[in-house]
């Protein structure tokens, strides 16, 4: 099974850099006009930003909403993205598989490792290290990072350590205590959330874009690129998604002066 | 797409050179012979003058919008009944003419359903936070009309909201019909799903809104499509992948397909459409996206001119919630295969006998 992988792997990661090796997100064309940046959302604002860029002199990466800034349209799918990778738990995907790294997008991240949670560093050592993972105030945390105020995810059954691993602070960490790269969220969702995994590895759950063919080369979103991990239970419906803005409603008919008319004046039953 | 598929946007000047046929093809008798079975529809009145400068605008290349409508293109036949060498003649008329019209280099394709291919389609009804993106990504894709005023706006999904219903204590009591005094049972319900005209508009700060569901609709791509039984002129049919299309051309705009649909699925261009040369989408289809012209019916292909090229409909790839599921219904791996297979699903008015292949799913 192991040799399959692999091989797929090898498949998607040559197959990419033939296709497209001029698209990477951060490299802007030089023609780029001196006109103002464009950057809207992809799927959670904040979190999924893109520049709007032409990969072609008319033809852009992304259309945007001017309403809600975010991503109308895309003009090339696969741009900045890398092949999935080694994924232990889904030996038999059909197509080719991308994902847009998730590690890009984190301010934090380059830091965590080495300014503070260095693990066996000479300032902190092992000692310091948490003794368990139980929920406790951690204000230099809360001053950097907000979302660590108001912690909302597994209703006051789950905490910082049963996500990120405790001496590797720029990986995730599996049932094993192994490391789960911050580029692979759906592995560390997937050992709480194992039905969500299952119908996301089958295209149930989540979104793809691109070939729509089983066998075709589509961009997967990973978990994280919808759902804030650290507040899970935000938004009016408590489902997991945050509210969005919506774009703007329908033309209204001739002679209709507002929408609300039917409700107000009431209809025969 | 992959970027050998991203079309090279030129502009139209290099285009005049490239179609010497264009000139011969117009008639010189061109401003006599305008009417059309379209124009036999009007009230008249509508004959744009610039067709009826005709010739002269043709040669130049005019910007003018219908100066470059060739009379072969008035007098052309029935696309399903075309042979594929006057179907491809079609096409480069249209690519003339539209690349003239917007400035830039128009792919219309004509890509045939692909042997082995029913096109489906699924939605989560339940993931639907009814934020219109979907609605907004169609238009950019599919070169709606978009001005300002009435009837100048189409949009081809219409997202409905629906309120929750219930039960309440309160209402324990409550005859029905009210205020006869006519007690025929108690109604403490207020409907759920109950659909006024209205609730196409609304337009909350944010979605979803606590009290409410919401449900997207559009073209079902029926089976079994009422629009095709009633259509005078043979017009709009299913094609062998399924999906149910339109030839603009031959459309007499007499709406009776939008009469027979029982999902509101057809918008008529009313007005001249309004498309802004910048916001028109130059890769388009024959049967899909290319721009439409007044007095012509149209609705949604499942992005013709993407899906025949093996890419998701422009909804699709939108939805932010991955509520929206595309793909081969012969195909068992498919993911709406796989929903098929494993979610609970309806179709919508499935007492029609319409036979959908467009799913409303749930977990
Ligand atoms: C449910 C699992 C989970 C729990 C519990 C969790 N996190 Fe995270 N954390 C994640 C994931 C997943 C990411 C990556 C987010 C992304 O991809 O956008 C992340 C990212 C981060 C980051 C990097 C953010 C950045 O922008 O660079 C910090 C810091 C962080 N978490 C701190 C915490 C703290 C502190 C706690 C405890 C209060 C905590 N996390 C609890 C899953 C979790
Ligand atoms: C350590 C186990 C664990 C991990 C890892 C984990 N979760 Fe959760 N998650 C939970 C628990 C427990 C709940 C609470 C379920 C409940 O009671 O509503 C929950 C709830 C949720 C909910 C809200 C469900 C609802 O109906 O309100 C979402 C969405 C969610 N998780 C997404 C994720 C994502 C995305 C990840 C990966 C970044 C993740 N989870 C990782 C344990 C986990
Ligand atoms: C395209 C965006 C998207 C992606 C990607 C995504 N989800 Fe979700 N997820 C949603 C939405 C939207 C809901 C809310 C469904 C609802 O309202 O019922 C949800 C709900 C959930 C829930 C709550 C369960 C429920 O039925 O209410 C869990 C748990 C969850 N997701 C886990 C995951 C995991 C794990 C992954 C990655 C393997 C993932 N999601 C990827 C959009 C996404």
């Amino acid at each position: 099974m192991k040799r399959l992988v692999s091989k797929l792997l090898l498949l998607t990661v040559s197959c990419a850099g033939m296709i497209n090796p001029g698209f990477a997100q951060d490299q802007a064309p030089a023609t780029a006009p001196a006109l103002e940046e464009v950057i809207c959302f992809e799927s959670r604002k904040g979190a999924s930003e893109v520049t709007k860029i032409d990969l072609q002199p008319g033809w852009p990466n992304v259309k945007c909403s001017t309403k809600t800034g975010a991503v109308l349209w895309w003009g090339d799918p696969f741009d900045g993205t890398v092949p999935m990778g080694d994924m232990p738990l889904l030996p038999n995907v059909p197509g080719k598989v991308v994902v847009k790294p998730r590690s890009a997008k984190m301010n934090l991240l380059p830091m965590c490792g080495t300014a503070c949670h260095n693990g066996v560093g000479p300032q902190f050592n092992p000692p310091t290290l948490p003794k368990d993972k139980k929920p406790k105030p951690i204000p230099t945390m809360e001053a950097m990072f907000p979302d660590a105020k108001n912690f909302q995810h597994g209703r006051g059954r789950i905490w910082c350590l049963d996500c990120h691993h405790t001496t590797q602070r720029s990986k995730f960490v599996d049932n094993f205590g192994d490391p789960i790269s911050f580029d692979q969220p759906q592995l560390l969702c997937g050992k709480c959330h194992g039905d969500k995994l299952r119908d996301w590895r089958d295209g149930i759950h989540g979104k793809r874009i691109g070939e729509w063919a089983s066998t075709g080369k589509k961009r997967w979103f990973v978990c994280t690129e919808c759902h804030n991990p650290h507040n899970v239970q935000d938004g009016v419906r408590n489902k997991g998604f945050i509210q969005l803005e919506p774009e703007t409603p329908p033309q209204l008919p001739r002679g209709m002066k507002d929408a609300k008319h039917e409700l107000l004046h009431g209809v025969a039953h | 797409m992959a970027p050998e598929k991203i079309p090279n946007v030129a502009p139209a000047e290099d285009l005049a050179c490239e179609s010497p046929a264009q000139a011969a093809s117009a008639d010189p008798s061109g401003p006599d012979m305008t009417t059309s079975r379209r124009d036999f529809m009007k009230a008249g009145g509508m004959l744009s003058v610039s067709s009826l400068l005709g010739v002269g605008s043709l040669i130049t290349m005019s910007e003018d919008a219908n100066a470059a409508v060739e009379w072969a293109e008035h007098f052309q036949g029935n696309y399903r009944l075309m042979t594929q060498q006057e179907k491809a003649e079609a096409r480069a008329r249209l690519e003339r003419r539209y690349s003239a019209e917007y400035g830039k280099r128009v792919v219309v394709d004509g890509t045939e359903a692909q042997e082995g291919v029913l096109m489906g389609y699924a939605l989560n009804i339940r993931k639907c936070i009814g934020c219109r993106r979907c609605v907004k990504a169609c238009v950019a894709e599919n070169n709606q009309s978009r001005g300002p005023r009435p009837g100048e706006s189409i949009e081809w999904i219409q997202v409905l909201r629906m309120e929750r219903g219930g039960f309440a204590e309160e209402k324990m009591n409550h005859g029905y019909p009210e205020g006869l005094g006519i007690q025929v049972g108690g109604n403490a319900y207020t409907p759920a799903g109950q659909v006024l005209e209205g609730q196409y508009y609304y337009e909350p700060e944010l979605v979803p809104e606590k009290d409410a569901t919401y449900m997207p609709i559009a073209c079902m791509q029926c089976e079994k499509p009422p629009c095709v039984k009633v259509c005078p002129v043979r017009t709009t049919y299913r094609e062998p992948d399924g999906v149910v299309v339109i030839d603009y051309n031959w459309c007499i705009g007499c709406r009776m397909c939008m009469g027979a649909c029982p999902y509101w699925a057809r918008r008529l261009n009313v007005a001249n459409p309004v498309l802004p040369k910048e916001e028109m989408n130059p890769v388009t289809h024959y049967l899909g996206n290319r721009p439409r012209m007044r007095g012509v019916v149209e609705k949604c292909h499942w992005c013709m001119q993407r899906s025949r090229q093996g890419r998701y409909p422009a909804c699709v790839e939108v939805c932010p919630v991955g509520a929206r599921k595309f793909g081969n219904l012969l195909d068992p791996e498919s993911e709406v295969s796989l929903i098929l297979a494993r979610k609970n699903v309806f179709r919508l008015k499935a007492e029609m006998n319409t036979f959908p292949k467009f799913f409303y799913f749930y977990d």
